[in-house]
């Protein structure tokens, strides 16, 4: 099976590089036989791929120790769960699972597109190709995952057992859906540059897939967060990691794009911007990838054998270069008539959103990379780490959360004094209403305070916007219909998903805002070293210290369980259970936290300690609105998925659309 | 009219008295220095000591609680620190010197950005009505101010 599956990655290879070169030549000149012989490729290149993957699995599953790759992340102990995640927990598999997303994307992409626009697709799929010849050149001749040990021990090294969590599962393969994602979009981005088809007709082939690879890096990012929180046991869910920096740019510069075409969309402007954006998001999956396999930045994230950065940093740089350059190249194509009615706007506001974003986006990568700057201004490596990011990202988030909250009330086109005030009155009054009553419950000592109580006034402010929004929408519907609250609200909502799938999209974002804030600045911790029997207080509740269990749970991992129970008023409320897991060949325990989670608040123990004589030091966090922020992941989820629902009223108006356009400006007549 | 000038001031007053000032204990300072520096645990983990849970970040936690019980002060302890391992210790780069640009770079691009957008849309809006003036007027059909208010608020509704 190996030998197959190191064969099958090779024709992959070979099959790639024929189709890239072969969809090209045929696109240039005009070769149908060689394009009917390229667009084989796409699936031939996904099915040797999908061998290969399924090979490397039985691998893991019949613990097969011959292959260096299955030794280094699992052994027969391992649970057969892990065994199938083991797959992507070091950078040989890791690779081979991007390869596999990346082909399956483009083997979707091509059996949605290959009897449409035949100027555009061909280089789209030859720039994918092209991407996978990279990916399966590294796996073929540098990082092979097919790589043997000439003697097989009998047991392998086991995975890390910080992985062995079920986020490990779902968090890598939804961030890598994310990442690979933006290849779509980033190959008709260039297809279009390529074969100078530059009107929007690229980025409606690829809204969908920018909308699902947007959301999957969104998800993938909170999952992200919601694995380290239950995980490493520090009471936190975000660290500015610079791995985690490099999930997160993507994520912002996606979004200015995804807010950017739609003045595209509507105004055929922004035309140079809007390419600039998906190629510079593009380019920071890649940059992701290079920190987690150059070892050149220090991080958790990073994989043992970090060895592959200067061919990802070979290959972000081709890509730059080559992308600025089509850019210049096509300038004059890309020119748009580029007016505005007026500089209130929302179209202005869009524009800034975007510079918001940027910002924030340049801000981390700034600090990502500044450890490097340093070390060759001064030859000393400095540390840049959260108290930056908090201090220099934070003001501009808020910034960020305002123009949230100002967007959707802001008329297009041109907004008047009359339509502002008309517009703006009623989130202006929630907001100070807000302002009013919170200032008594708040503490203002701290810049964190400070910070808290604006994004609490400006997260209310945000949702009375979108909430009159939905109000002004529902109650017209009532007016020309008579329906029921509920049906005109549900009516409205369906009959315009992208608007209001993206206003829900935007009360996620705001409950994630309100979580990091609540959380950030009103949580507490305390620890204590206890005997069995003995208790403390934190935040109204007890915590009583009940006794300690040990449980062997397979050969190689013991747990070590301390039992509390909570009370509050007098009254047991609930009973943690917080863990060490030691496994054997390992340093150090694993902790295992336990967290009782509401709305107001997260229960947060950890067993910290412990001793022959029972005794243990068990430490406690009381996280506000934590579960807002997972809420609120959660809304982003349905907002998105209202928002890329199929739409026929909207295909039917953009028809209506290009029909008009036709007989204003009609097609020359064929000589 | 005085009555109520009066009520409104008592009203601010205690309204403006109500807020609330966290205070800075022992366990604030701690934490302050805890977020100040990273761990030097043998993993070499990369964490920020709060964020860190290794053995070895407890002990710096215990010897760092000692001494700021022994009257050091938050600013002292990371001196000393910084003497000892360097700046790598320290979670942050310091507000001087080259570190400063760490800083600055940021704010310093997001206005230039700001600035350059502010140009940008200048020129679009100024695009606009630069060609709108080119144009021969028309003589403007004569609405009711009525139905021209309604046709505009109309427009500031429509979504294009």
């Amino acid at each position: 099976m190996n030998d197959i599956g190191e064969f099958t990655l090779l024709v992959a290879l070979a099959t790639a590089l024929y189709g890239c070169v072969a969809y090209v030549m045929s696109a240039r000149g005009n070769r149908i036989d060689l394009y009917l012989s390229a667009d084989k490729t796409p699936f031939i290149v996904w099915a040797c791929i999908a061998i290969s993957s399924i090979c490397l699995w039985k691998a893991f599953l019949t613990d097969d120790f011959s292959l260096q790759y299955v030794w280094a992340y699992s052994n027969r102990e391992l649970d057969t769960f892990y065994k199938v995640s083991s797959f992507w927990g070091g950078q040989k598999g890791s690779l081979l699972f991007w390869t596999l997303l990346l082909s399956t994307y483009m083997l979707v992409v091509y059996f949605q597109n290959r009897s449409k626009n035949l100027r555009v697709v061909p280089y789209a799929m030859a720039i994918m190709l092209a991407i996978l010849v990279f990916f399966l050149f590294l796996i073929n001749f540098s990082t092979n995952p097919f790589e043997r040990i000439p003697l097989p021990p009998e047991d392998g090294r086991g995975l890390n057992p910080l992985l062995q969590n079920y986020w490990m599962v779902i968090h890598p393969p939804t961030l890598y859906l994310g990442y690979v994602g933006f290849t779509v979009p980033f190959a008709f981005a260039v297809a279009a540059l390529i074969s100078k088809n530059l009107d929007d007709g690229w980025i409606r082939m690829t809204r969908k897939w920018t909308l699902i690879s947007w959301f999957f890096l969104c998800m993938g990012n909170l999952f992200g967060a919601s694995w380290a929180y239950v995980e490493l046991g520090w009471g936190g869910y975000w660290a500015w990691d610079p791995v985690e920096n490099a999930a997160f740019m993507p994520l912002l510069i996606a979004t200015a794009f995804l807010h950017s075409v739609m003045i595209q969309e509507k105004k055929d402007m922004m035309k140079v911007w809007n390419m600039s954006l998906i190629l510079l998001t593009f380019a920071m999956t890649i940059f992701g990838t290079f920190i987690t396999r150059s070892g050149l930045i220090q991080s958790v994230h990073t994989f043992d054998e970090a060895t592959l950065g200067y061919y990802f940093l070979a290959f972000l740089f081709v890509i730059i270069v080559a992308c600025v350059a089509l850019i210049i190249s096509r300038l004059p194509l890309l020119k748009s008539a580029n007016e505005l009615d007026s500089f209130l706007s929302r179209e202005s506001s869009f524009l800034f959103n975007n510079l918001v974003l940027l910002g924030i986006a340049f801000a981390t990568f700034w600090g990502t990379i500044f450890p490097i700057i340093s070390e060759a201004v001064r030859g000393v490596k400095i540390t840049v780490g959260p108290p930056f990011y908090n201090q220099v990202n934070v003001p501009i988030g808020l910034a960020l959360l305002a123009l949230i909250g100002i967007g959707p009330v802001i008329a297009w086109r041109r907004a008047t004094l009359s339509n502002l005030k008309k517009n703006f009155l009623k989130p202006l009054i929630a907001a100070i209403v807000a302002a009013v009553v919170l200032y008594p419950f708040i503490p203002l000592g701290s810049r964190t305070e400070i910070y808290t109580y604006t994004t609490f006034v400006l997260c209310v402010f945000v949702l009375a916007s979108i909430g009159t929004e939905f109000y002004k929408g529902t109650v017209s519907r009532m007016g020309l219909h008579e329906e029921s609250v509920v049906g005109a609200l549900a009516t409205v909502t369906w009959r315009n998903k992208r608007r209001y799938g993206g206003y829900i999209v935007h009360i996620g974002v705001v409950l994630i805002f309100a979580g990091i804030a609540g959380s950030q600045a009103y949580g507490t911790h305390t620890e204590k070293h206890l005997q069995p029997g003995e208790s403390f207080e934190i935040r109204g509740y007890t915590i009583k210290y009940e006794k300690l269990i040990a449980v062997e749970a397979t050969n190689i991992k013991t747990r070590i369980i301390a039992q509390l129970a909570v009370e509050r008023d007098g009254r047991r409320y609930w009973t943690g259970h917080p863990e060490k897991e030691f496994y054997k060949g390992q340093n150090q325990p694993v902790s295992e936290v336990d967290v009782l989670s509401t709305w107001k608040e997260d229960l947060y123990m950890i067993l910290a300690d412990f001793r022959e004589d029972e005794s243990a030091t068990i430490k406690v966090y009381v996280n506000p609105m934590v579960s807002w922020m997972w809420t609120g992941g959660w809304i982003i989820a349905f907002g998105t998925m209202i928002s890329m629902w199929p739409d026929r009223l909207e295909q039917r108006r953009r028809l209506d659309r290009v029909r008009k356009q036709e007989q204003l400006f009609p097609a020359p007549a064929q000589e | 009219m005085k009555t109520l000038k009066v009520f409104a001031g008592l009203f601010v007053l205690v309204w403006v008295s109500m807020g609330q000032v966290s205070g800075a204990g022992a366990g604030a300072l701690l934490q302050d220095l805890e977020n100040q520096l990273m761990c030097k645990c043998d993993d070499k983990c990369g964490k920020v000591l709060i964020n860190c849970t290794c053995a070895t970040s407890d002990k710096t936690r215990a010897k760092f609680s000692k001494m700021l019980e022994s009257g050091l002060t938050v600013e002292q302890i990371v001196k000393m620190q910084v003497d000892e391992y360097g700046e790598t210790i320290l979670s942050a780069p310091t507000k001087f010197g080259f570190n400063l640009t760490a800083w600055m770079t940021p704010f310093v691009a997001l206005v230039a950005g700001g600035f350059g957008v502010r140009k940008v849309l200048q020129a679009w809006v100024g695009k606009k009505t630069g060609s709108g003036s080119e144009e021969t007027p028309v003589a403007e059909p004569k609405i009711s101010e009525k139905y021209s208010k309604r046709l505009k608020d109309e427009l500031d509704g429509i979504e294009l």
